[in-house]
């Protein structure tokens, strides 16, 4: 109980300095963050992209039982589709901070401009929510819709790619311009999503000392080599990106990327996000204990984490047209506290939604 | 309905700058942020080295990506091809500022003119604060406030939205010339409608080899630079090995 007390104060802190960088940033202003005319899209945008993604890849998940009839995923379903709604509530949060104008985003529907990515996205999140709430209400009543969950399928589907139209659009940055990201964002989203799914059954497991079931144990088990190949599939892809963007590319766009190789989230992105979970969840002996799953789906989620900034900042840190002037050639950042409140901030709610929820709403139920 | 560009004569343009100084002038546009600018490259190596100047500004590009990518229409082409900005629709995503190729748009990352609203002197009692200043002049955030601005775009754009150049287009509904254009002692900017085959701008494009801004990018601009600054010669040779 103790324990729990605790967890919900660290978290309740957690959002209290984020409404305090709120209340900061739409005061003062957004020059709180390290940002110049040329780092225009930093921490907080990077770490929306990891929750938005890690929601699409949640929806796969949760897809397998709904959508490809694939029963024995039914008993994490409703964990799923709940742990689907924190992420991208922690999501909307980060993406309200990085915006400059929230209010504003009624013109999404009065002034709306089809040709743009950006508000497909709008239009797709705000379904995505209103799906996702009539879905888990739905499994919280003891019933699965189909209907629903293919709906849900095909918006994760429209939402990881579109993101990656949003940014394979810029023809002015190629590092973030390639369609290669329409394929490489629900890949990537899929490996967080499932690391996300262990990592919060196995503490679930650990905290509520229920012996497991051999299926269900059995699934865990599958889930956590899926997780790997799928680390591994996504490695291979990276390492095609290093090759294709960076090291054999002669075209100076490309520079951002390149000056992004062996920087610190690149690493972290390579080693901790894919090397390491690829090659703990490929070995049976580590990938049927909880410890085992646990570090694997957490050094899978930091990488992910990381590799979202490395991209975003790919993309920006080397100035265009008349930003260069009187800049050097590739500019450096180093978030500042509000930044790192902000992305804080994202976790907090989110992980304060999933607790309640974990608390009060029998996540481990199976629906009929 | 015109279609308006503008030509920038290189072998007239002497650096000064003064149409930056104008448009801030005109727009009120705020420390930080320019909606006229330069670029400026150094080629050669020393002692045989030269300067290079090309003056830029928002190319009011015929395919605008960033027009193309706006969710609310807050960026929007008029009829005569400006490229417009709506304030009131902006909700500061910044996408904008990603898609666009030449880097001429711009964040009020905070509240613009800030250093006009101190209220502390450089030497108490005989000098004047900022703030003072804008007060004696009845200006409105700064003291050479121009209220012109305001018709057809807030006066002084808010923080959290972006801002760029719009052609002057407040000007230019009245018949009357971009600031820039007007300001330009050495006449190097010359502006103009497309349309129309006798303007001054499509004789010079057509009597000059005119090129734009990373013509590869697709994005159609409306600006449009012909000749270059050199007033040196050079013996006739081919070289050697």
């Amino acid at each position: 109980m103790k324990k729990q007390q605790l967890w919900i104060g660290l978290l309740c802190l957690g959002i209290l300095l984020g409404l305090w960088t709120t209340f900061k940033v739409y005061t003062v202003g957004f020059s709180l963050y390290a940002k110049t005319d040329v780092l225009v899209w930093t921490l907080p945008l990077s770490t929306y992209i990891f929750f938005s993604l890690t929601s699409a890849g949640l929806a796969f998940i949760s897809s397998f039982p709904v959508v490809f009839g694939i029963k024995r995923y039914e008993v994490v379903e409703k964990r799923t589709v709940y742990l689907e709604i924190a992420v991208l509530l922690g999501s909307f949060v980060c993406l309200l901070l990085h915006l400059g104008a929230p209010l504003n985003v009624v013109y999404i529907l009065l002034s709306p401009n089809p040709s743009s990515p950006l508000w497909w996205l709008a239009v797709l999140y705000f379904a995505y929510f209103v799906l996702l709430l009539s879905a888990f209400w739905r499994i919280h009543t003891g019933h699965i819709s189909k209907t629903l969950g293919v709906l849900i399928f095909l918006i994760a589907i429209f939402t990881s790619t579109t993101l990656g139209w949003l940014l394979g659009m810029t023809d002015a940055r190629p590092t973030l311009n390639a369609s290669f990201f329409s394929f490489y964002f629900p890949l990537t989203g899929l490996a967080s999503g499932m690391a996300a799914l262990i990592l919060f059954s196995m503490v679930y497991l650990n905290l509520s000392g229920q012996a497991v079931s051999e299926e269900r144990s059995a699934l865990y088990n599958e889930f956590a080599r899926l997780m790997g190949i799928v680390a591994g599939m996504v490695a291979v892809l990276f390492l095609w990106r290093t090759i294709s963007g960076g090291i054999s590319s002669t075209a100076v766009e490309y520079g951002g990327f390149k000056h992004m190789i062996g920087s610190i989230p690149y690493n972290i992105e390579f080693w901790l996000g894919l090397v390491i979970p690829t090659v703990l969840m490929l070995i049976p002996t580590i990938r049927v204990t909880i410890w085992g799953k646990v570090t694997a789906s957490v050094s899978l989620l930091v990488g992910m984490f990381a590799g979202r900034l490395e991209f975003v900042l790919s993309g920006v840190v080397r100035p265009l047209g008349q930003m260069a002037e009187g800049r050097p050639e590739i500019v450096s950042y180093m978030p500042t506290v509000y930044e790192v409140f902000v992305a804080l901030f994202g976790f907090s709610v989110m992980l304060l939604i999933y607790t309640i929820g974990e608390r009060y709403l029998k996540l481990e139920a199976v629906p009929e | 309905m015109p279609r308006y560009a503008m030509v920038i004569d290189l072998q007239r343009c002497v650096g000064c700058g003064s149409c930056s100084i104008s448009c801030r002038n005109e727009n009120n546009v705020s420390e930080g942020v320019y909606w006229s600018h330069k670029i400026t490259e150094t080629s050669g190596k020393f002692p045989n080295v030269r300067y290079h100047y090309i003056p830029t500004l928002c190319n009011h590009c015929e395919n605008p990506p960033c027009v193309r990518g706006c969710p609310t229409q807050a960026m929007h082409k008029l009829d005569n091809g400006i490229t417009m900005h709506d304030p009131n629709k902006c909700i500061g995503c910044r996408y904008c500022m990603i898609n666009c190729p030449y880097g001429v748009i711009y964040f009020n990352w905070k509240n613009a003119h800030s250093a006009w609203k101190a209220e502390n002197s450089l030497i108490k009692g005989v000098t004047s604060s900022p703030a003072e200043e804008v007060r004696k002049t009845g200006g409105k955030g700064i003291p050479y406030y121009n209220p012109e601005r305001n018709v057809t775009l807030a006066g002084i754009r808010p923080k959290g939205v972006v801002e760029k150049c719009t052609f002057c287009d407040h000007r230019v509904n009245e018949g009357k010339l971009p600031r820039c254009v007007e300001a330009c002692p050495a006449d190097a900017r010359i502006f103009g409608d497309l349309d129309n085959p006798q303007s001054q701008v499509n004789q010079l494009l057509g009597k000059f080899r005119p090129f734009r801004l990373k013509e590869a990018v697709g994005t159609e601009p409306a600006v449009f630079y012909i000749r270059d600054f050199s007033a040196a010669g050079y013996p006739r040779t081919k070289g050697g090995v």
